[in-house]
């Protein structure tokens, strides 16, 4: 059979007389007799043409396919060339696979408390002083420093009985939401907006109670453990491509962290209740003020915008809605009629600031034991 | 019968030599540049002719996205170097195929390299910014050059590891050249488009070409790089079109939605009527809120676009082709793409369909029509010495892990 060498020297062809016997390829060119094993062989027939070749070898055998189909007929030992890999391949790899999961998806949310903890204090100051450098560009403290300092001391009341290893610093901020962030540090921001809506001191103290046992918890600190750890080994798992398989991994990692979220929501729930339930204080309005957030979002769709900001970093509406009912307990309000008008005002003077800013109207319905029956029915919209 | 490979423009496949006489050059351009005698000097033509069918690639498209999603994407490596095996041996010149020498695991290897070399840079700043000082933040904008050059560099030790595993006729092509330098151009254009509105990026477009053809070998045949054939493709008349383009076409897109926003009430009134009915408590509100439906439209919109803005651009995409194979040349042997603004406009509205609607896994489909049309395309004149060539040394063990890590990849 006639067929093109090449030497892998020189790109020069030479034609060749190729037969297979005796399990070997004997090539003839110019003279000179070559012998290639057929188990060395790699073979890749596309087209019209069979490209054979060695390993480690630059040197090629090209062809005609159909002569090479009739050569090597019932020679099923002879290897494909192919850099697709075999069966061991794709079964290390998923074991590979499986293994980093278990890291990501088990490993270090299990390894995240225990890092948190062990994350010398200092260093989640200094993290925390970073963030409330950058967010409060972002969201600016209101101006009613009387408000504030009722806010302070309801923190100090119900921090003093927490387990924080951070002195508690709360302040309103103005922002286009109804929302309360725990920083790293000790660091607690409740919108205006959320005031606003509160339809009692004891909503905001059921709140704020929420974010100091994030903060008790460490759980600001274990998210950023995650994100380090799990986030980023997963993320230079899957590289910086962006098809469909990067994508489902990169949401099976998100879907995670949102499970994570979840179950530290309902920690910082049930904390929340035993710091109120220790300075004497009601619990129900952790739960009022869960339930209007979710009828709010059911039934006025104009206020989406707004509601579903406290719903996508507060999440599991319905357990943690029946979780509040079923541990609330009765007690003294949080706040005095007149701390609470106070704190209400905190936003208040800087209402020309935020007439400037876009933003969506929040309608809520008047409760019948209305606090502020003076007030008017539209809030949120300064 | 065995498939022939299809020969462009029906010319024969068999190698002309040196009693074959050229045919007549594809434009005056050629004409211009070949001097009497030259075309017959030794060697031989360069004829390229392609077996590539893209519905071959459907097959391993599936199976690729699949073993990926089972090996949370490990295996994308091994299915790249596959996918990159099977183009390159459907295309040939003078009937003889190209081949791929990667491995799987050299690209493996190489992202774990660049992993390591960027992560562990980037984990540092991450720690030093949040836990020791934010000043460490002030390092931000070096570190966004660094990674401009570093984009750069990467995309160059892409180009120099492919070069080094393709082969025809078992000789290597090799890739000399610096990936810093590359790296400092791509960063330079990176800058000077910023300060030009992006008028400068066809500059850039053949300086970087340069960096790549003047510094390729097939074995120890050097390519040159001819600056004055690839600037007779004209790049800044397409440019100019596709710069006021697609100022014209924004500013009438904005115009446009804000029309349809300014009439949302009376388009949408039904539905901003039921969402403030169920605010007010009276009934119940539709499932459609009126921003999602701006969402919606917003998109609806870019979709709409898309192909309009490829429309505007493919003219200058186009020239840019013509104008780098222009300016290359392997001895005598000079190159030309016929690739039209329209074909090339039809290639890319159908190529981002088939993304789109794939979430992505028909890339290999999408990589092997790119191919397909570029080599059908290209042709050349003159003869160049394609059996002198002699081998090349080795390319580098493990490369493209930068380029890997970045989601940059030409196929």
């Amino acid at each position: 059979m006639q067929g093109l060498y090449y030497d892998g020297l020189e790109s020069t062809a030479h034609p060749a007389e190729v037969q297979l016997e005796a399990g070997n390829l004997i090539i003839e060119a110019d003279g000179q007799v070559l012998t290639w094993s057929a188990t060395d062989l790699f073979v890749d027939v596309h087209a019209d043409q069979a490209r054979l070749s060695r390993r480690g070898s630059d040197a090629r055998l090209v062809l005609p396919a159909s002569d090479w189909q009739r050569l090597s007929a019932g020679r099923a030992s002879l290897r494909r060339n192919s850099a697709a890999g075999g069966r061991g391949l794709v079964i290390g790899l998923m074991v590979a696979a499986a293994a980093t999961a278990l890291v990501v998806f088990v490993g270090m949310p299990m390894a995240s408390g225990p890092l948190a903890r062990a994350t010398p204090l200092t260093y989640e100051s200094q993290m925390g002083e970073s963030y409330n450098a950058q967010i409060s560009v972002i969201f600016p403290r209101c101006a009613g420093e009387e408000g504030q300092d009722v806010l302070q001391r309801l923190a100090d009341r119900l921090s003093a009985q927490s387990g924080s290893p951070f002195p508690i610093q709360a302040r309103v901020v103005r922002a286009p939401m109804i929302n309360a962030f725990a920083l790293p540090g000790g660091h607690i921001l409740i919108t205006g907006d959320l005031i606003d809506a509160a339809e009692s001191p004891d909503e905001v103290a059921g709140v704020l109670a929420h974010e100091i046992a994030h903060v008790e918890r460490r759980h600001v600190m274990q998210s950023v453990w995650r994100s380090l750890g799990a986030g980023m080994l997963l993320d230079l798992v899957v590289g910086g491509g962006t098809g469909a398989g990067q994508q489902a991994v990169l949401l099976a990692g998100q879907a995670s962290e949102l499970s994570f979220g979840r179950q530290a929501e309902a920690e910082a729930d049930e904390i929340g209740r035993v710091l109120l339930h220790r300075q004497g204080l009601s619990s129900r309005g952790m739960g009022d003020f869960f339930v209007r957030m979710a009828e709010e979002e059911i039934d006025a769709p104009d206020q989406v915008d707004e509601v579903s900001e406290w719903w996508m970093t507060h999440p599991n509406t319905e357990r943690r809605i029946a979780a509040a009912r079923a541990a609330q307990q009765d007690g003294a309000s949080a706040l005095s009629q007149q701390e609470w008008e106070t704190l209400r005002s905190t936003c208040r003077s800087d209402q020309g600031e935020d007439a400037r800013r876009p933003r969506l109207p929040i309608v809520v319905g008047r409760p019948r034991n209305d606090p502020m029956p003076n007030e008017p029915q539209q809030v949120g919209q300064h | 019968m065995s498939p022939r490979p299809e020969v462009l423009g029906g010319e024969s496949p068999i190698p002309a030599t040196a009693d074959t006489p050229s045919p007549e050059p594809a434009s005056d351009v050629w004409n211009a540049e070949i001097e009497p005698g030259q075309a017959e000097s030794i060697g031989q033509r360069v004829v390229f002719s392609t077996t590539l069918k893209a519905r071959d690639f459907l097959k391993i498209s599936l199976v690729n996205g699949f073993l990926n999603i089972i090996t949370l994407t490990l295996y994308r490596f091994w299915g790249k170097t596959e996918v990159r095996r099977r183009v390159w041996r459907s295309i040939r010149v003078n009937d003889e195929a190209f081949e791929y020498t990667g491995r799987g695991k050299e690209l493996f290897f190489g992202f774990l390299l660049a992993s390591l070399l960027l992560g562990v840079p980037f984990l540092a700043f991450v720690f030093a910014v949040q836990f020791l000082d934010e000043r460490f933040s002030l390092l931000l904008l070096p570190l966004y050059l660094f990674g401009f050059w570093l984009w750069g560099f990467g995309m160059f030790t892409a180009f120099r590891y492919m070069a080094s595993r393709t082969t025809w006729r078992g000789i290597r092509f090799v890739l000399f050249g610096s990936a810093s330098t590359y790296g400092f151009l791509w960063l330079g254009m990176q800058v000077a488009n910023g300060m030009t509105f992006g008028w400068i990026q066809p500059v850039f477009e053949r300086l970087l070409a340069e960096q790549v053809w003047n510094h390729m070998r097939f074995g120890d045949r050097p390519f040159r790089w001819n600056q004055g054939r690839s600037e007779r493709i004209g790049l800044y008349g397409p440019f100019a079109m596709g710069w006021f383009g697609t100022l014209v076409v924004s500013v009438v897109a904005l115009i446009v939605i804000g029309v349809v926003i300014a009439g949302n009430q009376a388009l949408f009134g039904d539905l901003f009527n039921e969402a403030q009915a169920g605010a007010e408590g009276n009934t119940k509100a539709g499932p459609v809120s009126p921003e999602f439906l701006l969402v919606a439209m917003i998109y609806g919109a870019i979709l709409m676009l898309l192909p309009i803005w490829a429309l505007i651009w493919s003219p200058y995409h186009a020239a840019v082709l013509r104008s780098i194979t222009a300016g290359i040349s392997l001895d005598e042997a000079r190159f030309d793409m016929e690739a039209g603004a329209l074909s090339l406009w039809w290639l890319t509205c159908t190529n981002i369909v088939m993304i789109v609607f794939s979430l992505g896994l028909l890339m290999p489909l999408v990589q092997a029509r790119t191919a397909r049309y570029l080599a059908r395309r290209l042709r050349s004149i003159g003869n160049a010495r394609l059996d002198e060539a002699h081998q090349a040394p080795p390319g580098p063990r493990t490369a493209e892990g930068l380029a890997d890590a970045f989601g940059f990849s030409l196929i």
